[in-house]
């Protein structure tokens, strides 16, 4: 086959379309019946893949936001990357029908049947499913998918289109002059640089009942949720708070939002979906491929580049003065700060979650907090892809809702704060607690960040019963004095001897060390024997001399063994590392004298 | 021939009000008929109520695939037919191709009927159906009664007698029969549950011609239920059988189904309108010849006749989610007797058939669209649990709010897998190692646990006196010995049980609360954590930092088994038969050997004993164990794969392992055992005779032989076996010994004593105290003149010192001698000074 007589990314459904004539053999003698597919690939998935891997279409492809929302077009392909925020079951649809000419159709990947179905008994139905996502909670700004998209894309784009449609004469594009139509529009849009003031959206609503313009106002500019349709997928691929890259055909059903029938009978019968999250709310997208997203895939541009010992001491080293600077000349808490930066939870047998190090700064008061936590915030947001900041105080407590819940009148999970994708940072800022009594709603948010902190699990509250969700969430707490509500793996009392300001890293370097702490969290490690007996005699020796310690420290200490030799780039234990690890404690225990 | 006995007059309209979409009932209706009727509509109107559809599509033609010509049909039996339809549950009656208008009537000339796209008959099915309502015999009553009727020949004269309006058919009854039907009815519910209506009909007017209520088929129990999340597009239009919880319930909508019309102008009454396709026409003119005014009728709501319906939202229950998933819902759409049924939080198990339905299409819609809504068409629910508080097994009910445990309906399978577990000679220390299997050593500590969790038989004699069957158990040690992960662990594993802290709760938090409703200023009784874990274990961790007012309500808790309450107005005793299993942490911050557990733990003594076993969990420096918790937890940090736990029974079959014993096997003692525990009871009580010494010490109450009796059932338990045997004896009073051993060894002496539990002090002490106090008062005799000067307390115990010969005597020791000797009024005590009287 020479280049492909479609075009994969203004024109999806085509493409679609065609591999799917092709699969049931049109034109040919025998034609296969679609019910033989069940829903499952035919071949466009091959498609979709050679073009965005092979081909390299995927930088091509549009990011859906809300600013390329407003150019993006009805029907076209977009990326759209978000957390799986909620699973709203399966969906039943008219996969493959047979149309006036009674040739084949098929309805995947799109919300309407774009020809009139002739028998309905001559009908397939298939199955999809239906996530909600939402953008990446806590999402920094330098990990969001930069959106150099040329606006003007779209219309050479549609020159190209029209072009294909006369050689295709592609029913799917709906009304071609509608676009022409409905481009000036988007176009002063644009130049008025205010596209979302009173005037438009009357302008707009006429434009999106004539075209399948996606002309939708959104009320949070920030927050564009998405309902993505997943098909051939396995459910245990997608779970929940999953990050995931989706590519697919975006749809408008914008005339669905007609439909507002406050009739409770249709409320309830017809998928809760459609009644809460009206169209043009939240856009649809048909995912085709699906990618999940590491923290890697945040990183923007960077080339994977080989984790070299020598290279990422020389990284490590220039972090650490960077948080060192960062932590008032604190070098003991900067060593703890980039362990705790670089811990996961790896492995979980049975309740304990292994790999995980929360760091409690103490000997923090209100107003050092407001220096050193502002600074510390900044720094994370430059070097982390996901953080967050709680203020522990009385209200906060007593309001809040930490865990997700779910809401049977709407059918949804009602996000909670602590609904977080793996690998994020959570800053806790206890030092704001005031002495107070917590109602019923502080204590269950008291169990909830004990929960999180001990086992790394948040209790999802589905009302009649509750269900254990696993997190992965780096928890940092600063406080007045050790705290007892967010019992923290790692306390260091907080000794900053400088106050002036760090440095503003260049750009460079935060890209390098972006890398570094991506890349290193990720490295194996491992232990020889010999090690390994070296370690335990330690503990030992440890615990004959001071009964005090338990499992606990004991785990600690060999997460910190861990972190610091993979801080190093190495993947094996060393007599060195652990030599650091007790030193490192060492001077812990001094200060917590 | 399909169903022609039945009414000619078959309405084929739907009888919701509103035609477009919202009203499910009607809408039992194929999907696709749906959209057909939408474009249709969209056209001309009109024609919609009067072109039938074409002939063959009558039936479903694939199970995949919905088909429109059932649309025509499904319209309810009017109330008008000579037979009376309208009760009928739209899965039951509607769809089934009634000899209707539209064409259904040229049916009655074609004999062999088919279902459309299948070689099944009608008629067969319906002579199946007769066989099998007329010959079916339940396979228990057969032998004594084989002439008698039939099981559901039986239950339909019943069904006459107290007029009711369904029957209930078990489809394993209809397997067993006839495993033909059985598949025809999974697969193609609507036609066969329909001439099963017809069938029942015709037997029920035969039996009672004049019975006018209509009589439909219920199916329930299938052979296979199906988990919401297997919902495919395959089982659309199948009967299909699911279990979940009732999340939300819509209020009960009205549904019309006939209506009448007066004329405003004559006041004349139309006959009955009946819903088609859901709408109701309005004649547009007065029907009554004479006055034939325009636009006069008007709708008479109180001769209109409604059916009851309502929507349902059903959702999967915890343990059928998949990790890192949420629940599945689904819509369940009740009518007529079924509306509610259900309760939100009800588990309950329906069976009914899956039905889609395409979505509304707007009347501007330009394009089709092509997504379906899916339901169940409700048949039969059944609830499957009990609530909580009444519920009399413990363990068919979930325990707390964290975690429900399904009430485990043991398949036959599972249990002979259980059975065959518990043949395995091994299966006691199995299953220790499987308790917990993360926290090794305390290898007894577990067994004990294993015990309770088992439970021994609580007894209730004619005379009225009880005896508990729960065994409690304290756990003392010092912090990090993982205490709280046991406790978190069986509050896990226990069929139900409340976990709470010491620290926070509050005697009322624990045993019950009145409290005044603010409304209706009734008093109501809210449970604490004691009687919500009834039957179960509550854990309280923290058990030594309770206030002593919480604690003490626990005496009656642990022997009585109730929490009595008398708060104005209310005096209640509430049950709370629960098992308590207590960690505390000794006094200091670690356990002192050298003080008595009462006074490491500062608990009541009177509480202690109540106790069936306690156990010290200390801390030993034992290098032996260190080396194995680093090894340990270095193969945690470094193996990235999971730790293979060898051999080791999973929680899910524990947790069944343990319901199924608690629920079925209930241990006797033998004879041999009942004598051993005699022997073994005496001997324990003699124990404190050592030869030679006259030290009298009491190693065993009749508590312990309680206890062990109830240790001993529980371990017979854990053997499936009905008998208590010699090991099991042998086996409780070891446990007790190692328990004993540890909580009651008299530290000064090494021998067991038990009175150190109950009054806290041991008898070496109170003798090396007796010692003490003689000597002082030798000294006193010998030195202190009567009325004579005052010596000074050291020098008394310098002089002590001297005289005695070994054993060191402390200061304080020598003080509480001389106050007791001063309240015998021997002696008077100022300050420092003792002055002889």
């Amino acid at each position: 086959m020479g280049g492909p007589p479609y075009d994969c990314m203004a024109n999806p459904l085509g493409a679609v379309r065609l591999t799917f004539e092709k699969a049931i053999g049109l034109g040919s003698e025998t034609v296969t019946h679609p019910s033989a597919f069940e829903g499952k690939d035919w071949g466009a998935l091959e498609l979709f893949r050679h073009f965005l891997f092979q081909e390299s279409g995927l930088s091509k492809v549009p990011i859906l936001n809300p600013k390329t929302l407003r150019w993006v077009q009805h029907n076209s392909l977009v990326r759209y990357r978000g957390m799986i925020q909620d699973m709203l079951g399966n969906e039943f649809y008219v996969g493959a029908y047979r149309d006036d000419g009674s040739s084949w159709r098929t309805n995947k990947f799109t919300d309407f049947s774009q020809y009139p179905m002739q028998s309905p008994s001559d009908t397939c139905i298939w199955e999809r499913r239906l996530l909600y996502c939402v953008p990446v909670p806590g999402q920094s700004s330098w990990a969001e998918p930069s959106c150099d998209m040329d606006p003007n894309w779209s219309p050479q784009r549609r020159e190209k289109r029209r072009r294909m449609d006369g050689e295709d004469s592609d029913p799917m594009d709906l009304v071609p002059e509608d676009e022409v139509k409905s481009s000036p529009i988007t176009k002063k849009m644009r130049e008025d640089g205010l596209p979302s003031t009173s005037p438009e959206p009357m302008d707009l609503k006429t434009a999106s009942s004539s075209s399948g313009m996606s002309t939708v106002q959104f009320v949070d500019k920030d927050n564009l949720p998405c309902l993505v349709k997943i098909y051939d997928s396995p459910e245990s691929d997608l779970k929940l708070n999953d990050v995931f890259e989706f590519i697919g055909v975006l749809t408008f059903d914008s005339e669905l939002a007609v439909e507002k029938d406050d009739n409770e009978l249709s409320n309830s019968f017809y998928d809760d979906a459609l009644v809460h999250m009206p169209p043009n709310k939240v856009p649809r997208l048909h995912c085709i491929v699906h990618r999940k997203l590491a923290v890697h895939d945040f990183l923007p541009g960077s080339p994977i580049m080989e984790p070299k010992p020598h290279l990422v001491k020389e990284i490590r080293e220039a972090l650490f003065r960077h948080l060192t600077a960062v932590l008032g000349n604190d070098g003991v808490a900067a060593h703890f700060m980039l362990l705790h930066l670089l811990s996961k939870v790896h492995t979980r047998v049975d309740d304990v979650a292994i790999g995980k190090l929360s760091l409690n700064l103490i000997g923090l008061s209100k107003e050092s907090v407001s220096v050193f936590g502002t600074r510390l915030t900044q720094t994370f947001k430059s070097l982390l892809p996901c953080t967050k900041c709680l203020p522990l105080t009385l209200e906060y407590l007593n309001t809040a809702s930490l865990a997700p819940k779910k809401d049977y009148q709407t059918n949804r999970l009602i996000p909670g704060v602590l609904q977080l994708p793996e690998g994020s940072h959570l800053m806790v800022d206890e030092t704001q607690l005031e002495s107070g009594s917590l109602n019923s709603i502080g204590i269950e948010n008291t169990k909830i960040l004990k929960n999180l902190i001990e086992f790394q699990k948040v209790e999802y509250d589905f009302q009649f019963y509750k269900v254990e969700m696993a997190a992965d969430i780096q928890l940092l707490i600063f406080s007045d004095g050790k705290s007892n509500i967010v019992p923290a793996d790692v306390i260091v009392p907080f000794q900053p001897s400088a106050l002036e300001s760090s440095e503003i890293p260049v750009a460079e370097a935060l890209e390098a060390w972006r890398w570094y702490l991506a890349t290193v969290k990720s490295l194996p490690h491992s232990i020889g024997s010999e090690m390994q007996k070296v370690v335990e005699d330690d503990l030992v020796a440890a615990r004959q001399a001071d009964r005090s310690l338990g499992s606990q420290d004991f785990s600690r200490w060999l997460t910190m063994a861990r972190l610091i030799s993979s801080s190093l780039g190495e993947t094996c234990l060393s007599l060195e590392h652990w030599q650091m690890v007790k030193e490192l404690e060492r001077l812990r225990n001094e200060r917590l004298k | 021939m399909a169903s022609d006995s039945s009414p000619a007059n078959f309405n084929n309209g739907p009888s919701s009000p509103d035609d477009s979409f919202s009203s499910p009932i009607p809408n039992t209706s194929s999907p696709a008929h749906r959209r057909r009727r939408g474009r249709r509509q969209a056209s001309t109107p009109s024609t919609a109520a009067a072109t039938p559809p074409p002939n063959p599509s009558r039936f479903a033609n694939s199970a995949s695939t919905p088909t429109p010509s059932r649309s025509t049909k499904r319209g309810r039996r009017p109330a008008t037919s000579p037979t009376p339809a309208a009760a009928a549950t739209p899965s039951s009656t509607d769809d089934f191709p009634p000899p209707s208008s539209d064409g259904g009537d040229d049916m009655e000339e074609a004999t062999p009927t088919f279902v459309w796209g299948t070689n099944i008959s009608v008629q067969d099915v319906k002579n199946a159906i007769q066989m099998f309502i007329k010959h079916f015999r339940d396979p228990q009553e057969l032998s004594n009664d084989i002439y008698g009727e039939g099981k559901y020949t039986r239950m339909i004269h019943r069904v006459l007698e107290v007029e009711g309006e369904w029957i209930d058919v078990d489809a394993h009854d209809v397997f067993n029969y006839d495993s033909d039907l059985y598949n025809k009815m999974m697969r193609y519910p609507l036609e066969v549950l329909a001439i099963f209506d017809i069938v029942l009909m015709d037997i029920v007017s035969l039996i009672n011609p004049l019975f006018d209520k209509h009589v439909q088929v219920r199916i329930h129990n299938l052979k296979s239920s199906t988990s919401m999340r297997n919902l495919n597009p395959s089982d659309i239009e199948k009967m299909v059988s699911l279990k979940g919880m009732v999340i939300r319930c819509s209020s009960i909508i009205p549904e019309i189904r006939e209506a009448v019309f007066r004329c405003i102008v004559c006041g004349y009454h139309s006959d009955p309108i009946v819903v088609d396709r859901g709408r109701i026409t309005e004649p547009t003119s007065c029907l009554k010849q004479e006055c034939m005014a325009k636009n006069s009728m008007t709708l008479v709501h109180n001769r209109c006749r409604f059916a009851d319906k309502q929507i349902v939202r059903l959702q999967e229950t915890p343990d059928e989610i998949p990790e890192g998933g949420t629940p599945h819902t689904v819509s369940l759409l009740m009518h007529d007797k079924l509306v509610d049924a259900g309760k939100p939080g009800d588990r309950v198990e329906v069976t009914g058939i899956y039905r889609a339905m395409s979505v509304r299409v707007g009347p501007t819609q330009r394009t089709v669209k092509s997504l379906f809504k899916t339901y169940i068409d409700c048949l039969h629910i059944k609830k499957n649990d009990k609530s909580r508080m009444t519920a009399e097994d413990p363990m068919e009910v979930d325990k707390g709010s964290q975690r429900v445990d399904d009430d485990v309906q043991f398949d036959e399978e599972k249990v002979e897998e259980l059975k065959e577990l518990s043949k395995q000679p091994d299966v006691y220390e199995k299953l220790t190692r499987s308790l917990a299997p993360n926290i090794w050593e305390l290898d007894d500590v577990k067994k004990g646990l294993l015990c309770q969790l088992f439970g021994g038989n609580a007894l209730v004699l004619p005379s009225g006196a009880s005896f508990r069957g729960d065994i409690n158990i304290l756990l003392v040690g010092d912090p990090g010995t993982s205490k709280s992960q046991l406790l978190q662990y069986i509050h896990k594993l226990a069929p139900r049980g409340i976990y709470t802290s010491g620290r926070g709760s509050s005697a009322v938090g624990l045993t019950a609360y009145v409290a005044k409703d603010p409304e209706t200023g009734e008093t109501v009784l809210e449970s604490g954590a004691l009687v919500l874990s009834d039957r179960g274990i509550c854990c309280i961790d923290e058990f030594d930092k309770m206030s002593d007012n919480a604690r003490s309500m626990l005496h009656e808790v642990m022997e009585q088994q109730t929490v009595s309450i008398a708060k104005a107005g209310i005096i209640a005793s509430l049950n709370a038969r629960t098992s308590v299993l207590a960690c505390a942490n000794p006094s200091g911050s670690r356990y002192n050997p050298r003080l008595s557990v009462i006074d490491n733990i500062h608990l009541p003594p009177t509480l202690l004993s109540r106790f069936d076993l306690i156990y010290l969990i200390l801390d030993k420096a034992d290098e032996q164990t260190d080396r194995r918790l680093a090894k340990h937890i270095v193969s945690l940090h470094f193996e990235d794969t999971e730790i293979a736990e060898h051999d080791v029974i999973d929680l899910a079959t524990l947790t069944a392992y343990v319901s199924y014993a608690r629920k079925n096997i209930h241990p006797k003692l033998s004879d041999e055992a009942a004598e051993e525990l005699t022997r073994g009871y005496v001997e324990m009580r003699k124990r404190g005779n050592f030869p030679g010494s006259s030290k009298k010490v009491i190693t065993a109450t009749p508590r312990q032989i309680e206890s062990l009796i109830r240790l001993s059932e529980a371990l017979a338990r854990i053997r499936f076996s009905e008998w208590v045997e010699m090991r099991d004896v042998t086996e409780a009073f070891r446990l007790l010994e190692v328990a004993m051993q540890q909580s009651a060894t008299d530290h000064s002496t090494g021998t067991i004593d038990m009175d150190l539990i109950t009054t806290g002090v041991s008898a070496s002490e109170r003798m090396r105290r007796e010692s003490v106090l003689s000597a002082a008062r030798n000294i006193i005799m010998d030195k202190l003149q009567l009325g004579g000067p005052s010596v000074r307390l050291l020098e008394l115990l310098e002089e002590l010192k001297k005289q005695s010969s070994g054993g060191e005597i402390h200061l304080h020791d020598l003080r509480t001698a001389v106050a007791t000797l001063a309240s015998e009024g021997f002696v008077v005590l100022h300050g420092d000074s003792v002055k002889r009287i």
